[in-house]
């Protein structure tokens, strides 16, 4: 009853289709500008974006900072949202999935808050906190707490009952069941929001950096229209999305190693 | 208390009576469990096997009358009963290992304790070379037994087992049966078990239940004094498969 992996082998030209997709998309992109096609002034071809690219790396003007700095604002301020909004609804989302009462108090509330976009609070927030760090990590916690409580309340929803009146006829406690049988039970949907909740906190910091900020990767994006720079426009956003992809692949890897038992 | 065969009464259902709004499914239910009996319970489909086990665990409350463990109204918190579910029931995320030992850990058995029984057990049911790989991993008849061995590791004073085996194949049917005669032996618990297959019901157990129709029943009790192993072709075998064949033909 020996178990054995099986391994599948990727074909060649699987390997090749996505290099050559890439290559395809700049190169069409670089083509259609530098010909005209397209004016230089409504989009930078990529070969600007990256002689700007390097530039940006030593040189803090025309915007005030270098891209590491910008870059290093806006993950700051997504990564603090971020956890915020993990600490807060994850727990929050799996209580309410299991006891009524957290269920019961904390359900309207948050219907009421979960179809206000997070964008609509900026005005509050530049009341609250200014333009500073703290507005824009509440707007990102705000962002981010909604899919953690909604996909760990599901995950909790979809605990087999089975498993539960198991745990109930070894005499088990609801708070023994809670821990042991729904908790491990959410957490592919618990992973799930791990994603998406990064996802919509990184989008809406940049929605929040190009209302108000002084610094970070959406308001190098918001100074590159002011100035009417292009590249410098299309930089802030190839810095987002690379941001975003690589934070996307690291919690991929992670949640890869620790749900090796559910998935396999 | 002791019954007519000497054996001192473990399990005591009185009236035991459940029902849906106006469907009544069980009808002033009573009958005794010795300690350390093997009781097969058979019913139609649908006349409330299930609901009767579920009732007996206090899974769902009684419309009245009750269920005594040792004289003391039966209770999952204090009692020790285990339950095999109709449906296979292993943690996805816990490999073999784990899943066995889960009872035990609700049941709070200091570390050493469980470590012994758990090898032993999983010795018992030959789940020791799976033992580290995760249920998805193993076939549907090695999940039935993780659950029969998760049930067996407590030493529950009631092991209730709805149809475990219904879902598999006749031959691997009847290696777990042995498989479950062995462990009933070696642990000594005692164990009501609900099938829908008469063969089987005569194959294990020392006594049979026969439930009628709803509003349920006990509708007859059958004695099956056959030394164990079993075989289907012994002529007293047969003849109490018949005789039980002939009181459930009225269903
Ligand atoms: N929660 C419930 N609410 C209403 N009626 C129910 C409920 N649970 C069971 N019943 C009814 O009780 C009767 C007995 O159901 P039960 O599942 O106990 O039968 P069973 O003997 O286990 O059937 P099977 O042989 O299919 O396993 C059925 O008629 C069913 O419709
Ligand atoms: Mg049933």
């Amino acid at each position: 009853m020996a178990y054995e992996e099986v391994k599948v082998q990727t074909p060649l030209y699987l390997k090749i289709l996505p290099v050559l997709s890439i290559c395809a998309f700049f190169g069409s992109w670089e083509f259609i500008v530098k010909t005209g096609i397209v004016p230089s002034t409504m989009l930078a071809a990529p070969s600007e974006v990256i002689k700007l690219f390097i530039v940006k790396l030593t040189d803090p003007n025309p915007d005030g900072a270098v891209l590491s700095q910008h870059a290093w604002i806006s993950l700051k301020e997504a990564g603090i949202g971020y956890l915020l909004s993990l600490l807060v609804g994850l727990p929050l989302g799996l209580t309410m999935g299991w006891f009524t009462t957290v269920r019961g108090l904390f359900r309207p509330v948050f219907e009421l808050i979960r179809p206000i976009p997070p964008i609509a609070w900026i005005p509050l927030c530049i009341f609250w906190f200014g333009i500073g760090l703290w507005g824009k990590v509440f707007i990102i916690w705000i962002a981010g707490i909604v899919p953690c409580v909604i996909n760990a309340w599901v995950g909790v929803g979809m605990t087999n009952p089975t498993l539960i009146q198991m745990a109930r006829t070894y005499g088990a406690s609801d708070w023994q069941i809670f821990t042991k049988i729904c908790v491990p039970s959410a957490l592919p949907m618990v992973f799930g929001a791990l994603q998406i909740a990064l996802a919509y906190c990184w989008t809406n910091l940049v929605g929040a950096e190009l209302l108000a900020a002084d610094q970070g990767l959406g308001f190098l994006i918001s100074m590159g229209r002011r100035l009417a720079l292009p590249q410098m426009v299309v930089l802030g956003m190839v810095t987002v999305g690379i941001g975003g992809a690589v934070i996307g692949v690291l919690i991929d890897a992670v949640e890869k190693r620790l749900l090796a038992g559910i998935r396999r | 208390m002791v019954v007519d065969s000497g054996r001192t009464t473990k399990i005591e259902v009185k009236d035991l009576t459940k029902r849906f709004g106006n469907l009544v499914v069980l009808d002033k239910i009573n009958f005794h469990v010795a300690e350390g009996e093997f009781l097969a319970i058979v019913g139609p489909t649908g006349c409330g096997k299930t609901t009767f086990l579920n009732c007996l665990s206090k899974l769902i409350p009684t419309s009245g009358g009750d269920i005594f463990i040792d004289g003391d109204v039966a209770n999952p918190r204090k009692h020790n009963i285990s339950f095999v579910f109709q449906e296979p029931t292993c943690m996805p995320w816990r490999t073999v290992r784990q899943n066995v030992a889960y009872g035990m850990e609700v049941k709070k058995f200091p570390r050493e304790k469980l470590n012994q029984k758990l090898e032993s057990i999983l010795k018992l049911v030959g789940l020791t070379d799976t033992a580290d790989l995760y249920p998805n991993q193993v076939s549907a008849s090695m999940m039935q037994r993780i659950a029969v061995a998760r049930a067996f590791a407590v030493n529950p004073d009631l092991l209730l087992m709805d149809e475990p085996y219904g879902q598999l194949d006749v031959k691997l049917r009847f290696y777990l049966e042995d498989e479950l005669i062995k462990l009933w032996k070696t642990l000594k618990s005692t164990v009501i078990f609900v099938t829908h297959n008469i063969e089987e019901a005569v194959y294990v157990a020392e006594r049979i239940l026969v439930l009628s129709n709803k509003p349920t029943g006990i509708k007859a009790e059958v004695q099956v004094d056959l030394p164990h192993p079993r075989s289907m072709i012994d002529p007293e075998f047969v003849t109490i498969r018949k005789q039980v064949t002939e009181l459930i033909r009225w269903w």
